[in-house]
């Protein structure tokens, strides 16, 4: 493998996005032989999934997995990648495209050792996105405890002072910021879309009151809550005081399934709720918690399995009938109001947090680069098996699980390398 | 499930609720969003979510005798958070459009009627009915003036009410002969309602009693009577309209055009008096207090109404025939009432009495198809609002 060195000027297949999906297609096709260039736009590896505490249904942390995926890459002689790399253009045909890629400054290379002398010094502080903004961290930081390449990362938003302050700091002049935005082509004959999904947009759900009231928080910020090396190093609090919640109200198919805002199910949402309460549960074995749903999506029998165990759960409650209205009471508390469709009367229940199970909207959706590719409305790509050369995977594709999206990577090495082989 | 149900879809209530306008109600996944969103549902059994799955199972039975369909004012507040698009409130104004239909059509021999004025091809024919007549009013008037003095002499009356302006609608249409034609009508419109109403009452009673949504054993008549002033209060004050969200012009449109309605009903009260108890034919002078009434109320009807149809025009999916009846015959009345007041002003004779007869065949439409229309909701809705304050909906 050779990491963020010089680019290489061909490969046969080039994987976009270096997330769960785009990994096992990276992987899959190398490891049968294929030259890979994977290019990923975040500074670091796997996507979504390493944001996670733990994936559903076994609970393992995304270390599993991931660790041996790295382990993977790195033993493989086929694979180049590139971090901090975005695709801007591509051109050409099945078997012989070229594809204009956009490198961002790093303002870190090679020799950096994680040290992290250059954070200990750095004054200035930003929004960590790996936390959803939960968080401040150093301007000069690592974007995460796994991080791969584990290499520190210096924002462009680093004060003038900082910068002189933090260039003295690395011993192994690390720090270059004579760095600048790069473009280069690369030659390649079949590319796979693995260009993932980021969590809806919350504060678009006007009657949500996310944004509005503190205590209101959407999943993946429990994620980053209930993780070890989260901001809140895995308590989960209510943000408002930082107390621990004794009520919490899971508001399901919060912008999935509604033609305002994502008119599709988001098919991990269920699940992920399900497996939220097991967090909370853990920590607080008193909580009494509500899940507010429309239907209760888990398909297959080991999902199925895990809603039932949760089902025994005395203190876990199901209401049918979806949340539309939040208010704020006392002491940051939420009053959320639905119609229970069993009974057929309102309810409003006044609770200490509420998490909405927001939706995966594909990244594609605003961020379209010029190539030959075709999108349904909703922003995710439509495969064209006869047109070939180029396929999505994972997310980029359709709303999916890890499970899936992993069997579906394989799926479209394989596609991949049969465009290579000029099949 | 210890209560078995068996279902009993009725297809022809669905396609027909439908064809009204509800032709979304199928794409509703019963969220329960519209329950929440709706300002005005109450917290036991709210409305509109069991009316989409009533609706769209066909339950015609929990729907038409029910009161909940009434308390909606179709605000759209619900159909904007819908994540279907099924437009819950659409479907509501539908299902109320059908129960209309439902009460009227029971009537003995005029129930016909229904199905003709909810379809856009009979209007032609509903309106030849009065301009007919009513062109055989102003013949006799016109040409038979001798005749009918001497008929009226035999009865001790006189035919003619004398009047020195130069242009008098009564010169044209006897207002004898316009008054012969429109209390009768009016008051059968009432005795239709009061048909229709016992019915109504009863099924709402029983639906309540069905759905646990009454504290009151049997309905008690007096106290449902005694309950009407409250309510008339709040429909005066348009206190449920105003809590509407999405289309708060809709509720001071509507506001104007019900003020404008109860306006004229009080000047035309004054002018009936005036003419039998005092002896005094119109026109009446434009100084008169209660000609001011008269015209303000004109004036709000067709402000009013324009107001609605400009708001309407620009939501192009709301096109059902029972709402644009309406609107048209509403617009149509507050300006033809106005015009046929300025042309005679203005000395045009033949405008005047062209335009007056335009304006005595909407009256007729409004009066005569009041219990089959759009229109009826005034009645209905009152009746609903009270049954809900009485029977302690909450």
């Amino acid at each position: 493998m050779t990491i963020d060195k010089a680019a290489p000027a061909s490969a046969s297949i080039l994987v976009v996005g270096g997330g769960i999906s785009g990994l096992t297609t990276t992987l899959e096709a190398a490891e049968a032989g294929q030259e890979v260039l994977l290019v990923e736009k975040n500074p670091y590896l796997g996507g979504r999934v390493i944001q996670l505490n733990q994936y559903f249904p076994k609970l393992c942390p995304p270390t599993c997995g991931l660790e041996i995926n790295f382990r993977r890459i790195r033993d493989s002689k086929n694979i180049k990648v590139l971090t901090m790399t975005e695709v801007v253009k591509v051109e050409g045909a099945p078997g012989n495209y070229d594809v204009t890629l956009k490198i961002s400054p790093r303002y870190v290379n090679e020799n950096c050792t994680a040290c992290g002398a250059c954070a200990d010094v750095c004054e200035s502080e930003i929004d960590s996105d790996f936390n959803f903004g939960m968080n401040r961290t150093k301007a000069a930081y690592l974007p995460c405890e796994m991080a791969f390449p584990a290499r520190y990362v210096i924002s462009p938003e680093i004060g003038a002072d900082d910068k002189k302050r933090v260039e003295e700091a690395c011993k192994y002049k690390a720090v270059d910021f004579s760095m600048a935005e790069k473009t280069l082509t690369v030659k390649v004959k079949s590319v796979v879309w693995a260009t993932g999904w980021k969590p809806y947009d919350a504060t678009k759900i006007d009657n949500l009151g996310f944004g509005r009231h503190q205590n209101i928080i959407t999943n993946m910020m429990l994620e980053r809550m209930a993780s070890l090396n989260g901001p809140t190093a895995g308590k989960i609090l209510r943000p408002s005081d930082d107390q621990a919640p004794k009520t919490i109200a899971f508001v399901q198919c919060a912008g999935s399934r509604d033609e305002n805002h994502l008119p599709y199910c988001s098919y991990i949402c269920c699940l992920a709720s399900l497996k939220h309460a097991t967090y909370v549960r853990e920590q607080y074995p008193d909580a009494e918690m509500t899940i507010y749903y429309i239907d209760i999506r888990t398909p297959g029998q080991k999902y199925e399995k895990f809603y039932k165990k949760l089902k025994e759960d005395k203190k876990v409650t199901f209401v049918k009938g979806k949340v539309a209205a939040v208010a704020e009471g006392d002491n940051g508390s939420i009053t959320v109001t639905a119609e229970d469709a069993v009974t057929g009367a309102k309810v409003n229940q006044t609770v200490d947090l509420v998490v909405l199970a927001t939706g995966m909207e594909p990244t594609m959706a605003s961020d379209k680069p010029q190539a030959d590719l075709t999108f349904n409305e909703d922003g995710f790509i439509v495969n064209d098996f006869t047109k070939g050369g180029m396929f999505a995977a994972g997310c980029a594709n359709k709303p999916a699980d890890v499970m899936s999206s992993n069997q579906n990577a394989t799926g479209m090495a394989l596609k991949a390398i049969q465009t290579v082989m000029g099949r | 499930m210890s209560n078995q149900y068996i279902i009993q879809p009725d297809l022809t209530f669905i396609n027909e609720v439908v064809g009204l306008g509800g032709d979304t109600l199928k794409k509703c996944f019963q969220c329960a969003t519209c329950s929440v969103a709706c300002p005005i549902a109450p917290e036991n059994s709210p409305f509109p979510r069991k009316e989409m799955i009533a609706a769209s199972w066909g339950l015609k039975d929990k729907l038409v005798g029910s009161a909940d369909i009434w308390l909606c004012h179709e605000c759209g507040d619900c159909t904007a958070l819908c994540p279907r698009g099924a437009k819950p409130g659409q479907t509501l104004s539908a299902i109320r459009s059908y129960a209309i239909s439902e009460y009227s059509s029971s009537v003995p021999v005029v129930g016909k009627l229904s199905k003709m004025v909810t379809d856009p091809k009979k209007l032609a024919l509903l309106t030849a009915i009065p301009a007919a007549w009513l062109a055989l009013m102003a013949i006799i008037t016109m040409f038979m003036g001798g005749v009918m003095e001497k008929i009226f002499h035999v009865i001790g009356l006189h035919w003619y009410h004398v009047t020195d302006a130069p242009i008098a609608q009564a010169r044209f249409i006897s207002t004898w002969l316009v008054d012969m034609t429109f209390v009768p009508v009016f008051n059968i419109s009432l005795l239709i309602f009061a048909y229709t109403l016992y019915k109504m009452l009863s099924d709402m009673h029983a639906n309540a009693l069905a759905e646990g949504k009454t504290d009151k054993e049997t309905l008690d008549y007096k106290a449902y009577f005694n309950t009407i002033p409250t309510v008339l209060k709040k429909v005066l004050k348009h206190t449920q309209f105003n809590e509407c969200g999405e289309n708060k012009n809709r509720g001071t449109a509507h506001m104007m055009v019900l003020f404008g309605f109860i306006g004229c009903l009080i000047v035309t009260t004054i002018g009936f008096g005036f003419l039998y108890v005092l002896g005094k034919p119109g026109p009446y002078s434009q100084w008169w207090p209660f000609k001011w009434l008269g015209n303000i109320s004109g004036i709000a009807i067709v402000f009013g109404a324009v107001l609605m149809i400009k708001e309407r025009l620009g939501k192009p999916d709301l096109n059902a025939y029972k709402d644009w009846y309406l609107l048209g015959l509403v617009l149509t009345l507050g300006a033809t009432g106005l015009l046929t007041q300025m042309a005679r002003l203005a000395g045009m004779e033949i405008a005047t009495y062209a335009i007056y007869y335009i304006h005595l065949i909407a009256v007729f439409h409004l009066f005569a198809y009041l219990p089959f229309s759009k229109l009826a909701h005034a009645v209905y809705r009152l009746a609903a609002m009270t049954y809900a304050e009485y029977a302690n909906r909450k």
